[in-house]
């Protein structure tokens, strides 16, 4: 669905038509609900949660600028939602992680092709992100899964452009060093 | 492989490891379940006159409608292109005659040439003719607008001075060149 089927549903929203606002919903129920789950580990919470941020998003529709893409306007909504619910519940589920600036490289070890391919194991990667801080991995997330440019990335975040860009990096290197801290222990 | 080659390859396999992550699939009936609980929105009248103003406006034409505008477009068209080109035509219709007149009563010289930066200093190009009635040799010549340098070449060696010119100039060489001024309407030398 490009940009100007977008605006023409969200018009209509704003007209007075509910119903067209489902097809919205469809499209973006999906990642709205995952991001919930990452952020709650609870199926039914996130759920609730994830409708919670559509109905805020519906409620709030006319301050949505046209013209501009919806998902990541709906996107930092919905981690607005997530935050309030945390913080409500005084929760924090992030998995702990080290500082990546304290991790010594083991630089001793000889490092073979062989060996570099066995850690080639994209699952685990994508475990390592999950285990972020919500910080780090929504913004990981955000650049390489769903493609939002730095500036959309800042937006949903209600960061600086450089803050984005520092926040995608470091995640990067946060899950490499730590990639090769399990690889070495294997 | 170095260090940078081995980031490079494990960043490609964390951002591969990020494309393709599962996703949990959302409860069935969510949607529905969502829309349920929306009111239909009841606009404002700012709302409605800001959708009015932002609205996708669409065209019609009809074709006694588009001929007159599309003939209209194109005479317009036309007209700048001739506005355009009006500098070029004009630089070559603007070439002022202008009349080199150096006297001779008693016709000593038996050939004199006009030679100038407007002919290349080539002396066969612009060959003057004696008036006996003016007592003077004369050439008449087309100049663009501009101001352009000239001497007469009398009997194909000796190099004069118009005296007639208000004008001269240093030609680097200890010389004066006589200066000849076009602006673009018939003049003389000065």
């Amino acid at each position: 669905m490009d940009e100007s089927r977008e605006d023409k549903i969200i018009r209509e929203v704003l007209l007075g038509d509910a119903q067209a606002f489902e097809v919205l919903v469809r499209k973006y129920q999906g990642p709205v609900y995952n991001l919930m789950l990452r952020n709650v580990g609870d199926v039914d919470t996130a759920a609730d949660l994830a409708q919670e941020a559509f109905t805020r998003a519906y409620q709030r529709l006319e301050t949505f600028k046209m013209g501009k893409r919806f998902f990541p306007w709906l996107y930092s909504l919905s981690l607005n939602v997530a935050r309030d619910w945390l913080r409500k519940k005084g929760r924090d589920i992030h998995v702990f992680m080290e500082n990546a600036s304290v991790m010594v490289r083991d630089e001793d070890r000889p490092d073979t092709q062989a060996a570099l391919n066995d850690r080639l194991d994209g699952g685990k990667a994508f475990e390592l992100v999950m285990q972020l801080d919500q910080k780090y991995r929504e913004a990981l997330i955000l650049r390489f899964r769903h493609d939002f440019t730095m500036q959309e990335i800042a937006r949903a975040l209600g960061i600086t452009v450089s803050g984005a860009k520092m926040r995608v990096s470091r995640g990067l290197d946060m899950v490499r060093h730590q990639f090769k801290e399990v690889s070495d222990d294997r | 492989m170095t260090d940078e080659q081995k980031d490079r390859l494990l960043d490609e396999t964390i951002i591969k490891g990020i494309r393709s992550m599962p996703e949990a699939k959302t409860p069935d009936g969510f949607s529905a379940r969502v829309m349920a609980g929306l009111e239909p929105k009841r606009p404002s009248l700012w709302t409605r006159f800001r959708m009015w103003l932002i609205r996708p406006q669409s065209l019609t034409f009809r074709p006694l409608q588009v001929i007159p505008v599309a003939t209209c477009a194109v005479a317009l068209l036309a007209l700048a292109f001739i506005q355009t080109n009006k500098p070029i035509s004009e630089d070559i219709v603007s070439l002022s005659t202008v009349r080199f007149v150096m006297n001779d009563t008693s016709m000593e010289a038996s050939n004199v040439s006009v030679i100038g930066s407007f002919n290349n200093w080539k002396a066969e190009r612009s060959v003057m003719w004696y008036s006996k009635t003016a007592k003077a040799w004369i050439l008449e010549a087309q100049l663009p607008p501009g101001d352009h340098e000239y001497l007469f070449l009398v009997n194909g060696e000796t190099l004069v001075p118009d005296p007639r010119a208000q004008m001269t100039r240093d030609d680097g060489f200890g010389n004066k060149n006589s200066i000849m001024f076009v602006n673009g309407i018939d003049e003389q030398a000065l």
